[in-house]
């Protein structure tokens, strides 16, 4: 689903380069639920930002669905509708109700009529269990809800993959569960998921891989139960013990 | 003891009170030093007055009864030729029984209201500030797109065009529009003082768009292309409205501006309020009076607006 080769993100400032992804290549096949983890500045976020190119890669090749992001004729807005993304800070339109949020780009980007996406969007309002709030403006809705609206605002699509960029980091310590069962819910239904977290239950319950991102590179990628119980490089050993 | 006191605040409305009262005793003493008579009872016939227009007879023939009607008077008039007589209602009758007329000949006056100046006047200046503003809002809404835009000849061009309209006075551009570019193309002096207004509002409007899209946070614009939204469907749908509602504020000022800067295109002898007022001075010498009831009429215009942008204001906080 998603191929990635020698990905290379350099960002440029005040006269130092920083490469924040450096040569990456991995993959991701249908279904997968693939965490990455690390610690902050290793580049993880940059890394799954450059998947739906929100962030412009300066070399390597990104392929999702067998279409090449950095081709010539990519429509980039094209592929993108196939690719959910969640963001930390849930970046819901506050001019918009709940329903307008879920409703919008169903309408203007997929063409559907205003009856087949509300329909569309109460039933996926409906499974992330925020029905009532439809005709409430974000404003009115705690993190947790509002993080739950940003995913149904995503699926919306019927995107093929879904990226989630720190889904809960802002989350209120009593709201991430609410969120991650969301995300559970959509890894059992067979959704291809790449998750940047801090969250490592989510990562050692649901993960079928993880990746470990450090300065740019991944170090290691290993399923779960050993990634946390053997991991083999002396850095993902030492951002274990931290966090763990 | 409360934490919370409150220190007594009337005796500053009392001095409030006593400054406003000196202000007016002041005004008053300035006047009677110049030995200024006030006529105010001139003011309101440039509103709306009476006119005085004669009835004029459509034939030729001979007034052959007058009969009275209330208020008004119906004049018969009898052709020469032995046709079908006319009866003419006028208030005041100016002719007798038995007077010959020609065709158009006045037989007596009626009365009807006409606007007065002042309305006439006030009508040009809201009718050129609404236009000029319009097309002003669809200029600087361009011009502060191509001002963020990536395309160097775009953001040039509106650079250039922001910095030359903020950089010269209203008046100045005012006669280069009129007596330059109004001569060239052959413009309407209305056209030429609208063209003027808007090109010279736009330009503050372009900044104070572009202040507004660019304070839209950076993840609304993440997420309208993460969802497949193209740039234009992005501005479109999400950052503009977002943006016009941060920039109502401001906007509103700008366009309140506009409605005092519009005085100037008096200079091109376009009839506003304020040309309006100059032209009733000279005919009525009412001076003092005229220019307050100007400047009072212009308060009007712009507290309605002012009212009206804050009304838009609440009803988009809605959402907050």
């Amino acid at each position: 689903m998603i191929e990635v080769s020698n990905l290379v993100k350099v960002f440029e400032g005040r006269g130092q380069t920083v490469r924040a992804v450096d040569d990456v290549s991995t993959a991701i096949a249908k279904g997968e639920v693939v965490v990455i983890i690390g610690p902050s500045g290793s580049g993880k976020s940059t890394f799954l930002r450059c998947l739906n190119g929100l962030e412009e890669f300066d070399d390597g090749r990104v392929v999702i669905d067998g279409i090449d992001l950095a081709g010539s004729k990519t429509n980039l807005n094209a592929v993108r509708r196939e690719v959910g993304m969640v963001f930390q800070h849930f970046n819901l339109f506050p001019h918009k109700t709940v329903l307008e949020n879920v409703t919008l780009a169903q309408r203007v980007v997929r063409k559907r009529k205003a009856s087949e996406a509300n329909q569309k969007a109460m039933a996926l309002l409906t499974k992330v269990g925020i029905a009532e709030k439809a005709n409430e403006y974000p404003s009115r809705l705690s993190g947790g809800q509002q993080q739950r609206v940003a995913i149904a605002r995503a699926l919306a699509m019927d995107p093929k993959v879904m990226l989630f960029d720190e889904p809960t980091s802002a989350l209120d310590p009593e709201m991430v569960g609410e969120v991650l069962d969301v995300m559970k819910q959509l890894a059992r239904e067979g959704m291809t998921m790449a998750v940047v977290t801090h969250e490592m239950g989510f990562a050692r319950e649901v993960a079928q891989r993880v990746l470990f991102m450090d300065a740019g590179r991944i170090l290691e990628d290993a399923p779960p139960a050993q990634f946390f119980t053997a991991p083999r490089e002396s850095r993902a050993q030492a951002f274990l013990k931290q966090v763990l | 003891m409360a934490l919370k006191h409150r220190p007594a605040t009337w005796p500053w409305y009392l001095l409030l009170a006593a400054i406003l009262i000196g202000l007016v005793t002041g005004l008053w003493v300035a006047t009677k030093r110049v030995h200024y008579e006030w006529r105010w009872e001139r003011v309101p016939q440039y509103f709306a007055y009476r006119a005085e227009v004669p009835q004029e007879s459509p034939i030729a023939g001979r007034v052959s009864a007058i009969q009275a009607d209330g208020a008004l008077s119906r004049v018969v008039v009898t052709p020469a030729d032995g046709g079908a007589p006319v009866v003419l209602p006028v208030e005041t009758v100016q002719v007798a029984v038995g007077d010959t007329l020609d065709r158009e000949d006045s037989v007596g006056d009626n009365h009807e209201w006409r606007i007065g100046p002042l309305t006439q006047g006030l009508w040009i200046t809201i009718w050129i500030s609404f236009v000029s503003g319009l097309v002003g809002l669809l200029i600087g809404l361009i011009t502060g797109l191509c001002r963020i835009s990536d395309n160097p000849v775009l953001r040039g061009l509106a650079v250039i065009y922001i910095e030359l309209i903020r950089g010269t006075p209203l008046l100045v551009q005012i006669f280069i529009f009129y007596f330059f570019i109004g001569t060239v193309l052959n413009l309407d002096r209305i056209v030429a003082g609208i063209g003027a207004l808007a090109l010279f509002v736009g330009a503050y409007i372009a900044e104070i768009i572009r202040a507004g899209i660019q304070s839209i946070a950076k993840g609304q614009t993440e997420a309208a292309r993460s969802l497949g939204m193209s740039a234009f469907q992005n501005m479109a749908y999400i950052v503009l409205p977002q943006a016009f509602k941060r920039v109502l504020p401001p906007l509103a000022g700008q366009f309140i501006s506009l409605i005092k800067d519009s005085s100037l295109v008096s200079v091109i002898a376009i009839t506003d309020l304020t040309k309006s007022g100059r032209e009733i001075i000279t005919a009525s010498f009412a001076t003092f009076e005229i220019w307050f009831t100007v400047a009072l009429l212009y308060l009007v215009v712009t507290s309605v607006l002012s009212q009206l942008l804050f009304w838009l204001e609440r009803r988009f906080a809605r959402s907050d």
